[in-house]
């Protein structure tokens, strides 16, 4: 339990840092930022909205410590500004409309990919040297040495444009409305599986090469020996003993690719003109709104920052030793 | 060094590098067109005239890849370079020191672990406005060199018990002097997979950025011209060359710098080969094989 308390305390820490990095950006710029990035908007723009944008980003009477106390307060209220783009629009609504799709996306693509990467991380590094092995390895290499942005676009030429097979954008058929019936549902996985694909072939590679490393790194250990010598079955000494113990670091190393992850989601979904944050997040970039990019930074930030923690505690649940901690 | 020749991926990967290096410096012989001028028609498909085609207004693929290929090749190797330089410094500074500034430096990696890399790229990009190539490497350097930092730390704590660094502590040398020439050396292999490790994220991410629309629109790389090639619609009306190009040329580059960095992870933990080397265990583990 204290081990997951001072995660927690760290992991607020690593969001303040974050706000803080936005806070203080707008007042590196030289000359006065909100009329920099009130004009670069370029659109007509109401003179409301550059109250809003004035309050987005703290600049309120008052000595600087006063308005960094303002703006991290209204962070954790969950006020992060109007979009400019959106106007009237709360950020919050923009962003979490997007994140919904993200998520979803993501999550899905993140457990097939683990699931099916260790199951063949384990199969390769048991079967060491053999033809699968190297099938395996030399592909996972190819395909995490692949930028997302590219994966993205050759699969979407290929199966979108020049065989036909699938959608080239949208989550779901426009002209359908969103309900709960198998029509729109049967539309949206219809639309997901290209992204889908995508994200899994971005991600698979990683997944495979760490696990099949930390299983033949454990191969080695006098335990896996003796488990053989006590004549136990090959696929009981392979998935109960090494593999159990080889999961441990890949777990942990699932915490660190979630970064990637969400990098790879962002450019899959501008490519397949996805409804999530990546695309909403190109259009501000487009439109130069700028609340709107600096409050994705905390909502990714917070999405990485709950995934982190799932990870601690599933780690916890993995391995007995940290129980007593 | 003679290791690295005798490993095929090693040879394959730096082939390849090689190959891509050798045409961007000869760049100027090998097409006589300006990658930034207008030299033909709009779209027009790959012929003799232009052999990879040309883009939504008329520039040369084939040139604007081969020079391109040299921004790609300098961002990704100088960022690459920073990155590495920084997180061997800052690693192998808290793995010595130890107390206090480890605490510190420690705390500073791990936070920026947790925060999501590409999201705090845009953001900063996008405050810097219209980012050319070298302020793209300068923010990499500054913000991708934790994952450096924590595996140097790590190695440097299993050096610094040696007795050869004992010895020098003894002998009164600076404390500069023992982490340069005793531990530095020593943990050469951890560097030298953060570096080609960096430099293969900081290509891809380069390209990512100028393809979200943070680089300069202007500057001639293979991220910029992803971003022209998709904000033309190149897949839509058809001129795949435009957005296939740049798409290849990443790959090809990804792959090679990858087999590299894959051989070097083998070369420096003998285990992870597949070659027949440790002749007991192929045995052991051979026999396991079709059992499944």
């Amino acid at each position: 339990m204290a081990f997951l308390l001072r995660r927690l305390v760290f992991y607020m820490a690593a969001f303040i840092a974050a706000a803080t990095t936005n806070f203080f950006l707008p007042r590196l710029m030289p000359g006065d930022p909100v009329q920099i990035m009130f004009s670069s908007a370029g659109t007509e723009l109401p003179p409301e909205s550059l109250q809003a944008l004035k309050l987005t980003f703290g600049f309120v009477d008052g000595p600087l410590w006063q308005q960094y106390l303002t703006y991290l307060g209204s962070i954790f209220t969950g006020d992060l500004g109007r979009s400019i783009k959106y106007f009237p629009l709360p950020v919050t609504s923009v962003l979490g409309h997007a994140l919904i799709w993200t998520v979803g996306l993501m999550g899905t693509a993140t457990i097939v990919s683990f699931a099916l990467g260790t199951f063949l991380g384990i199969v390769a590094a048991w079967r060491r040297g053999s033809k699968f092995d190297v099938v395996v390895s030399v592909g996972a290499i190819f395909a995490t040495s692949v930028p997302a942005v590219v994966t993205s676009l050759i699969v979407l030429f290929i199966f979108g444009f020049t065989l036909g097979w699938f959608p080239n954008g949208y989550a779901a058929d426009p002209s359908l409305d969103p309900a709960f019936s198998l029509q729109y549902i049967g539309s949206l996985a219809y639309h997901g599986i290209l992204p889908m694909v995508t994200l899994c072939t971005v991600l698979i590679g990683g997944f495979t090469v760490t696990m099949r490393n930390n299983m033949i790194n454990l191969l080695g250990e006098d335990y896996i020996v003796m488990a053989r010598a006590k004549g136990l079955s090959d696929r009981h000494v392979m998935l109960w003993y090494a593999a159990r113990n080889a999961l441990l670091p890949t777990v942990s190393s699932l915490a660190i690719a979630i970064g990637t992850i969400l990098g790879g989601s962002l450019v899959t979904e501008v490519v397949y003109n996805y409804p999530g944050l990546g695309n909403i997040l190109y259009q501000a970039i487009l439109a130069r709104d700028y609340p709107v990019i600096q409050g994705q930074l905390l909502i990714m930030t917070a999405t990485m920052l709950i995934a982190n923690f799932i990870v601690d505690v599933s780690y916890v649940l993995l391995d007995p030793r940290l129980k007593g901690a | 060094m003679k290791n690295l020749l005798q490993n095929r991926k090693a040879l394959i990967g730096l082939v390849i590098i090689a190959f891509i290096v050798f045409v961007a410096i000869a760049a100027p012989l090998l097409t006589q067109y300006d990658p930034a001028a207008r030299t033909g028609r709009p779209h027009q498909a790959p012929s003799l005239d232009h052999i990879l085609g040309t883009t939504r207004i008329g520039q040369d693929v084939f040139a604007r890849l081969i020079y391109g290929a040299r921004t790609s090749l300098a961002v990704g190797f100088g960022a690459g370079l920073l990155i590495t330089l920084v997180g061997t410094a800052l690693g192998i500074i808290s793995g010595y020191r130890g107390g206090k500034t480890d605490e510190i430096i420690s705390f500073f990696t791990n936070m920026v672990l947790v925060v999501p890399n590409l999201p705090l790229l845009l953001v900063l990009a996008a405050f810097i406005g219209q980012a050319s190539p070298l302020v793209i490497a300068l923010i990499l350097g500054a913000t991708s060199w934790a994952w450096g930092a924590r595996v140097t730390r790590a190695e440097t704590l299993s050096v610094k018990q040696k007795d050869f660094v004992k010895s020098a502590e003894m002998m009164g040398e600076p404390q500069w002097r023992i982490m340069t020439f005793e531990i530095f050396p020593n943990v050469i292999s951890i560097v030298g997979i953060n570096f080609i490790g960096s430099v293969i994220f900081a290509i891809i991410t380069e390209a990512t950025l100028e393809f979200l629309g943070l680089g300069d629109p202007r500057a001639i790389s293979w991220g910029t011209m992803l971003y022209n090639a998709q904000k033309a619609s190149a897949l839509s009306v058809g001129a795949w060359w435009d957005i296939l190009t740049p798409c290849f040329a990443l790959a090809f580059l990804g792959i090679g710098m990858s087999l590299l960095n894959f051989a070097v992870d083998e070369i420096a933990n003998p285990r992870l080969r597949t070659g027949n080397h440790l002749k007991r265990w192929s045995l052991l583990v051979r026999s396991g094989e079709g059992r499944l």
